[in-house]
């Protein structure tokens, strides 16, 4: 299943060198002499690998590549038709995370078919050079590795093996990617339908909102067919600054429900400090100061500290989709007879503030929930 | 800069004074038992043999003790620093306790003509052994110009925060976020394990995202092996939240994830966890066993 990607023309030097350091230099150059000649007979844009310098990353580039131009290097100087052919991406849900997801794709170079429900979502991603199909099974049939971006478990089933779901476009040979975060047992449901097309499944929840979705720095946390795993790789690198690969569906799901039930009481417990300093009579941008030069300084905090000191909560990562992940994390928790006492707590101020109607403002604007209905007025 | 006073030679009094010795200072030193003051005399400082001699000996005395009932016990005792302080004096107060009884001991001190600045500070050993604190000051403003030399060696930051009560309350909140933020990762940690997961791997995933953060770094690994050598004790940690808890009852302000994390540490306490690292508290979720 493992396609050849090759590299652009129009990639710097430190590219070359970089893919060179894996082979070894006579293959290299025969590698990137064949490369040049395959790339000016095709008309498709070809897929660029992108070696970014990413300096907080801790996880270099996987051996994959090396695996797949070693295969290169050992054709002989006709390369069949078919290794050369770029793979064809579909992306499944174009919202706050899919969009700029897919735009990375698109910018990297990627054969790009997107789908939407709201279709006007797909516009801008068309003028940058995607295709449109109108279901999610068409995009499937006419792509090789599809990805999905969905808020919640029901758009997840529903986009996977609905009415002109994906799974009735997959076939053998073909691979899916759920990105959307969901519970253990809906991916479960989602593998098995897709696989039972004969196609392959990785689910690959992402830690990481819309900022590091712009920048390509999210981190996937991936479980499913490991060769699938291998094949998606280069395009999780465009995505992501990390990727986790932790072995049998239902692992990923898990992993991104428990860090996100670690944030969301985090959240929750700063903005009670937060609020409690302000009614003691401390100035909260104190409070965010002192908490940035100690042991407990995460980035979230000086991140979201000033905008929630002055109640304003832009949407990165909307509070109904946290409080989605808290529910299905104590879901997570009860299924293997684990009391979450703090994760519980946490869980019920995301409830009161959609009952306030906040579901759509950032996960932060929890710190209402413990205001006094009143409080809003002064 | 003349000699400095130190009472309380706790985990982080004894590292506190060190650090002062070993960037010249002269101490005289005070603790309730005599021999942890052995290593400081090996360093250079002095033994006074109470509080009060402490004070009648320097202009400036700082004192670093566990809880607010140690605080009080060394101000007002018999010997306590009441009888020496006065005009020209200052006493700088570096426990961390409720706004009500630094009120009590700044009154006590104002009232013999003496200076007050509260100090507590966030940071535990080894920020204490680094100079690595940071230092939440409160009260009189002269006092805490005086004593910045001093307060540059043991820490990183110091804030001045108005008038007393200020140091104390905002050393609560902070905390409180940090004990609530222990109960929430020892709960992702356990959760992770028994999902099947490798909790190393969750450390890692942690450190790479908008949560993570140096105590996660600190005490994850030896918290998946269940080691609690304690920084900062457990029973310390619960102290704060209850006291944190009572200032929001005060304030009528609703703290449903700090008031579920105090039960979670006085069920550590329970337990005989009281003198281990707060992070011992991940044992109360640990142990739980499922549901026959």
């Amino acid at each position: 299943m493992a396609k050849i990607l090759m590299l652009k023309p129009s990639c710097s030097s430190n590219h070359y060198l970089t893919t060179a350091s894996i082979l070894s230099p006579q293959n290299a150059a025969v590698s990137l002499t064949k490369a040049t000649m395959a790339m000016c007979s095709s008309f498709c844009p070809r897929i660029n690998i992108q070696f970014r310098a990413k300096p907080t990353s801790r996880f270099s580039i996987k051996p994959q590549f090396s695996v797949q131009f070693k295969a290169f290097s050992s054709q002989d100087s006709n390369p069949p038709p078919k290794d050369e052919v770029p793979t064809r991406i579909g992306f499944l849900g174009l919202g706050i995370m899919g969009s700029p997801m897919a735009q990375n794709l698109i910018k990297a170079g990627c054969d790009v078919t997107v789908w939407n429900r709201t279709k006007s979502k797909c516009d801008p991603l068309v003028s940058l050079g995607a295709k449109y199909k109108s279901s999610p099974e068409e995009v499937a049939a006419s792509c090789d590795v599809t990805f999905a971006m969905l808020a919640d478990p029901e758009s997840a089933a529903e986009v996977a093996y609905g009415k002109h779901g994906a799974a009735s476009g997959m076939s053998p040979g073909k691979g899916y990617v759920d990105v959307s975060t969901v519970d253990g047992p809906t991916s479960k449901l989602i593998s098995t339908r897709i696989k039972s097309s004969g196609a392959l499944f990785l689910e690959a929840p992402v830690s990481g909102s819309k900022k590091p979705a712009e920048d390509g720095q999210l981190i996937f946390l991936t479980a499913g067919d490991k060769s699938l795993y291998e094949t998606a790789a280069p395009f999780l690198d465009i995505m992501g600054k990390s990727r986790f690969y932790l072995g049998d569906v239902g692992n990923g799901a898990a992993m991104k429900l428990v860090v996100n039930m670690i944030m969301g009481s985090m959240m929750a417990s700063f903005s009670e400090g937060l609020l409690l300093s302000e009614k003691v009579g401390l100035d909260p941008k104190v409070l965010v100061e002192v908490i940035t030069q100690g042991a407990i300084n995460a980035p979230m905090y000086s991140m979201k500290g000033p905008s929630m000191v002055q109640s304003l909560y832009p949407t990165a990562f909307p509070l109904k989709h946290q409080q989605k992940d808290l529910r299905l994390a104590l879901g997570l928790a009860e299924s293997v007879c684990q009391p979450t006492p703090i994760a519980a707590a946490a869980n019920e101020l995301y409830k009161v503030a959609k009952s306030r109607g906040l579901s759509d403002d950032d996960f932060s604007a929890v710190i209402e929930a413990l205001k006094g209905k009143l409080d809003k007025l002064s | 800069m003349e000699e400095i006073g130190f009472l309380g030679l706790g985990i982080m009094g004894k590292a506190m004074s060190m650090n002062l010795l070993r960037h010249g200072f002269k101490l005289t030193v005070w603790n309730r038992t005599l021999s942890r003051c052995d290593e400081l005399v090996e360093h250079g400082a002095t033994i006074g043999e109470s509080p009060a001699a402490v004070i009648k000996k320097c202009k400036y005395t700082i004192a670093m003790l566990s809880d607010p009932a140690a605080a009080l016990s060394v101000v007002f005792d018999k010997d306590g620093v009441l009888e020496q302080i006065g005009a020209g004096k200052g006493y700088i107060d570096m426990s961390t306790v409720d706004a009500e009884t630094s009120s009590k001991i700044s009154e006590a001190i104002a009232l013999k003509g003496g200076s007050f600045l509260e100090a507590p500070v966030s940071g535990s050993k080894k920020p204490a052994e680094d100079g690595q604190l940071v230092i939440l000051a409160a009260g009189e403003r002269a006092l805490y110009d005086a004593i910045i030399p001093a307060f540059d060696i043991m820490g990183k930051k110091s804030f001045f925060l108005g008038q007393v009560g200020n140091g104390a309350r905002m050393k609560l909140v902070v905390n409180m976020i940090m004990g609530s933020m222990m109960n929430a990762f020892s709960e992702g940690l356990v959760l992770a394990d028994k999902s099947g997961l490798d909790p190393q791997t969750l450390l890692d995933v942690l450190d790479l995202g908008a949560i993570a953060n140096p105590m996660f770094k600190m005490k994850g690994p030896s918290m998946t092996k269940s080691s609690y050598p304690p920084a900062f004790p457990l029973k310390h940690q619960q102290k704060d939240m209850r006291l944190a808890l009572a200032l929001g009852d005060e304030n009528a302000v609703p703290m449903p994830v700090a008031a579920a994390a105090n039960e979670a540490f006085k069920k550590a306490r329970s337990m005989g966890l009281g003198d281990l690292d707060f992070s011992a508290v991940h044992e109360t979720v640990a142990s739980s066993k499922g549901s026959t």
